[in-house]
């Protein structure tokens, strides 16, 4: 039997950390928009649309991901955005551990975190609302936060999957998928690969998504240490191949049986993998995705030759 | 304490899918994942509601070929520890 868990959480109750009041957190979408103004854009997942906001947060946006025209119907998720005044969210502590808390039920999760809170509700379609404190600095931040959580579940929607990975493309336009518990060395495994001539999509969050015929990886322009720079455009490159991340003194290479990289990956799932009304469906999705293509555990050295390793497995 | 006439049933918690005869195990209340190798995958789906420990035994007798005092000292500790971790609850005997 072997177990695998998901990243360590606090435990305390919902909000409390982050919120004055969070007996008061909204329950339906309701209070004040920011502005008026309106932003589209296209990432893995389809159309996200956001209302209700003024112009800084929308050059903000644009800035990072870029707004499309995006035409009416068609597969689009929305969001509400709303101010509310800065007193409603605590002050927290210097050096505090960045986290957010996230309380799930069957039609609904809620988020709680530095400066905003928001909820997702299916309606049966998926929807989501976010309250942030007066456009300001923090706008950012909360916007990303929120983000990553909505691309998580929308992909889950779409039968996809968002995975805390390492996402590298070789000189083909292969996909690899590096994953692993904190710490097991993505980041440097991402950056071997780019000093062997592959290059990055992203070192943190990569999506899975159904292709025709074939599943996908496909970048995003999100905050890490490696990957897009905000408004680059998001290749995507077809998997090619799973990998357990562990570090070793020495590179090797060994099959991963598909119910351990299933096990792990759900693991590697933020959010979703901790969701108890959804992970069973995000296992059903990373199967459906990963089922055909070639898994492994790769052991590698800090100034090892992992890369060639993975590449030339995969050409044998 | 797990006998042959205990009668077990995965917790409400806990769904799985088997892959390529290996179970994969979702522990909601915990976010845990465990995988069950093919003897303990084959052991969860022996394990019919209502169905006592013993058909389990009795059936992975037929189907391995060793001791059969090994079998059942072996497959009771096993179900032991699935009950230990939370993966399983005794609901009768």
């Amino acid at each position: 039997m072997t177990a695998v868990r998901p990243r360590e959480q606090p435990p305390s109750a919902f909000g409390e950390a982050f919120l004055q009041d969070p007996e008061l957190f909204p329950g339906r979408r309701s209070g004040e928009t920011c502005g008026e103004r309106e932003i589209a854009f296209e990432l893995a997942g389809g159309a996200y649309v956001f209302s209700g906001l003024e112009p800084s947060q929308v050059d903000a946006l644009d800035g990072r991901f870029g707004s499309r025209v995006v035409g009416p119907g068609g597969s689009r998720v929305e969001t509400l955005v709303f101010c509310v005044e800065a007193r409603e969210f605590r002050e927290l502590e210097r050096g505090r551990p960045y986290t957010f808390d996230l309380d799930y039920s069957r039609a609904s999760v809620r988020l709680a975190g530095p400066g905003f809170m928001a909820r997702l509700d299916w309606t049966p379609d998926l929807r989501g609302a976010l309250w942030t404190a007066a456009p300001g600095t923090s706008f950012g931040g909360a916007f990303e936060n929120y983000f990553r959580v909505l691309l998580a579940y929308r992909l889950l929607d779409l039968g996809g999957a968002l995975v805390h990975s390492a996402g590298v493309r070789d000189e083909a336009g292969g996909g690899y998928l590096l994953f692993g518990p904190s710490g097991a060395g993505k980041s440097t495994f991402a950056r071997l690969a780019r000093e062997a001539g592959a290059s990055v999509l992203h070192d943190d969050l990569n999506p899975l998504c159904r292709g025709k015929g074939s599943t996908a990886l496909k970048a995003l322009p999100l905050s890490g240490d490696i990957g897009l720079g905000p408004g680059a455009a998001p290749p995507e490159a077809p998997l090619r191949a799973l990998c357990r991340l562990r570090k070793s003194e020495t590179d090797s290479l060994r099959p991963l049986h598909l119910s351990e990289a299933l096990a792990s990956l759900l693991a590697s799932c933020p959010f979703v993998g901790r969701d108890p009304y959804r992970a069973d469906q995000l296992l059903q999705n990373l199967h459906s995705l990963v089922g055909g293509v070639p898994a492994y555990e790769l052991s590698f050295a800090r100034a090892g030759r992992s890369w060639t390793l993975l590449r030339a497995a995969e050409q044998a | 304490m797990i006998a042959p006439s205990s009668v077990l049933q995965a917790r409400a918690d806990v769904r799985y899918r088997v892959v390529d005869r290996r179970a994969i195990l979702i522990r909601q209340s915990e976010a845990e994942v465990v995988v069950l190798n093919e003897v303990g995958s084959r052991m969860l789906e022996l394990l019919q509601p209502g169905t006592p420990v013993q058909g389990v035994l009795d059936a992975l007798a037929t189907e391995f070929e060793v001791d059969r005092a090994d079998l059942d000292r072996d497959v009771l500790s096993f179900l032991r520890e699935l009950v230990e971790t939370g993966i399983l609850e005794e609901v009768g005997s």
